[in-house]
């Protein structure tokens, strides 16, 4: 009879670490739930809760269209073509990263405060405590995620096959529209999923440079703070609970369309 | 016969790797092996050959024309790799229609000129499969096919048979030889294997840790006599005494 292995020390490790992020993230989902579906139907009838949806989704939809625009020509320029002072570029764009998301609003917040951002405001152009401010503060976080996640999704693409068009006739942009994009669509899709998301549940540098406003600049993390802030716990769970939803809807998206089984390049036993 | 593509004193350099000057003419229709160990600089010649990078110095011309600052798209070179190079989110059709496409040649006659190229190749039963589902020798001949339907004057081929089996491979020299005759281009191969370099080419050239050791007709390439390193290359050892 076939006799169970001893589990080894790091199994026994990443075992512990899985039982306790369920522990920990498990808790706190089922604590939302409980807690979220007494006050559920109010809060989705509401008119508060339904502009902080709509503003949430519509500035993290803005916001990830154009981080993903101006990352992939990004990314393409980093791993295809000999750019100057490519390393310093990178530097840059990744420090970013490292700082913190409170740093970055209050960079923001001085920056459009400047003379220069009262010129701005003066051209009709507002950005602090205005929808316009979150969809700057989503730029500024999300796009070196983005820049990120598709240059490493360029470079682990094979660079021959762009050659190879190039030597059918293709320029470099339709080997790029042609041959790269498509090849790195699932990479591509999952950066937009997760950029979007992390848009989406984005809350100390916008808190930060636009505030929360009821009805102004309440998006759905600021409308949870409010609704706490003002002891409103229960309707703070059920806004917490529609996050959670749309979080389940779009990882089962991402799931359905990176799915490997429809990846038409699979291989089979030959 | 004419030359019709030569190499005049062409290096490169990539990376830690630089290929010493080369020099040597292909004769038109030829096919043309180059032959040597892996790392020695073959692939970097075809690819500089083809565009894919500048050089470093010297000049390539074909029929006459210094390609070096032409862009690939308009060299009139074939590519084929050994991995085949295909494109994973096409079917074979489409993969080999890609250049008549990006030629902007008419559907009609896209569908034409490669029924016709997989017919020569024997692969228009699985037109429509990707290649991540098939044999390696069949992603080779639709790698083939595709390269050779826009006519270059120059194709170029990166071991592109040391991945088959034998069987295989016989199989696909006959068909190269044959698709050779009837299309008349010029083939520059890059090999390591003697064999496959006697039974395919015209000449052969050794190149040896990025330097162009010497360049012979096929038939006289194990009679030959040449320095040191190419012998040792060969499998033969010196007698010194």
């Amino acid at each position: 009879m076939k006799s169970w292995n001893k589990p080894s020390l790091f199994s026994i490790i990443s075992m512990a670490i899985a039982l306790l992020i369920i522990c920990f993230v498990g808790s706190a989902i089922l604590a939302i739930i409980a807690g979220g579906i007494p006050a559920f139907k109010e809060a989705a009838a509401s008119r508060e809760i339904h502009f902080a949806l709509r503003l949430s989704v519509l500035t993290s939809t803005v916001s990830t269209i154009i981080v993903m625009t101006l990352a992939m020509p990004a990314a393409y320029a980093l791993t295809r073509t000999p750019m100057p002072f490519k390393r310093i570029y990178s530097l840059i764009i990744d420090l970013t990263l490292s700082l913190p998301y409170i740093l970055l609003g209050l960079s923001l917040l001085i920056l459009f405060s400047s003379p220069w951002g009262k010129w701005l405001k003066a051209h009709h152009i507002q950005v602090v405590f205005s929808p316009l401010g979150i969809v700057m503060v989503h730029l500024l976080i999300n796009l070196p995620y983005a820049l990120r996640l598709i240059r490493s999704a360029f470079e682990s693409a094979d660079i021959h096959l762009e050659y190879i068009a190039m030597t059918l006739g293709a320029t470099p942009l339709t080997a790029f529209l042609t041959i790269l994009l498509p090849m790195c669509r699932n990479s591509l899709i999952n950066a937009f999923i997760l950029t979007w998301s992390r848009a989406l549940g984005e809350f100390g540098a916008t808190l930060m440079l636009v505030g929360v406003t009821r009805f102004k600049t309440e998006t759905l993390p600021g409308s949870i703070y409010l609704n706490i802030s003002t002891g409103q716990n229960d309707i703070a769970m059920a806004t917490a609970m529609i996050m959670l939803v749309i979080s389940g809807i779009t990882l089962f998206l991402s799931r359905i369309l990176t799915d490997p089984s429809r990846d038409k390049n699979r291989k089979v036993g030959i | 016969m004419s030359a019709q593509l030569e190499i005049k004193d062409f290096s490169v350099t990539r990376g830690n790797f630089s290929l010493q000057p080369v020099s040597l003419s292909v004769e038109e229709g030829e096919i043309f092996a180059i032959l040597g160990r892996t790392g020695s600089g073959k692939t970097v010649l075809l690819e500089a050959a083809s565009g894919m990078f500048p050089g470093d110095t010297g000049e390539i011309l074909l029929n006459g024309t210094n390609i070096c600052r032409i862009a690939p798209r308009e060299r009139q070179t074939g590519f084929v790799y050994q991995d085949h190079g295909l494109f994973p989110h096409m079917d074979f059709f489409h993969n080999i229609a890609y250049g008549l496409k990006m030629h902007k040649v008419p559907r009609n006659e896209q569908i034409r000129r490669v029924h016709e190229i997989m017919d020569a190749f024997s692969i228009r039963h699985i037109s429509h499969q990707y290649p991540g589902t098939l044999s390696g020798g069949e992603r080779q001949r639709a790698a083939l096919a595709r390269a050779l339907i826009l006519r270059p004057v120059l194709l170029l081929l990166d071991e592109p048979f040391s991945a088959l089996d034998p069987a295989t491979r016989r199989r696909i020299h006959e068909q190269l030889l044959s698709v050779h005759r009837q299309y008349k281009c010029t083939i520059l191969f890059v090999t390591h294997d003697f064999q496959e370099a006697v039974t395919l080419s015209d000449r052969i050239a050794i190149l040896l840790d990025g330097r162009l050791e010497t360049v012979v007709e096929s038939g006289q390439l194990l009679t030959n006599h040449y320095n040191e390193k190419v012998e040792e290359f060969l499998g033969r050892t010196i007698d010194h005494e």
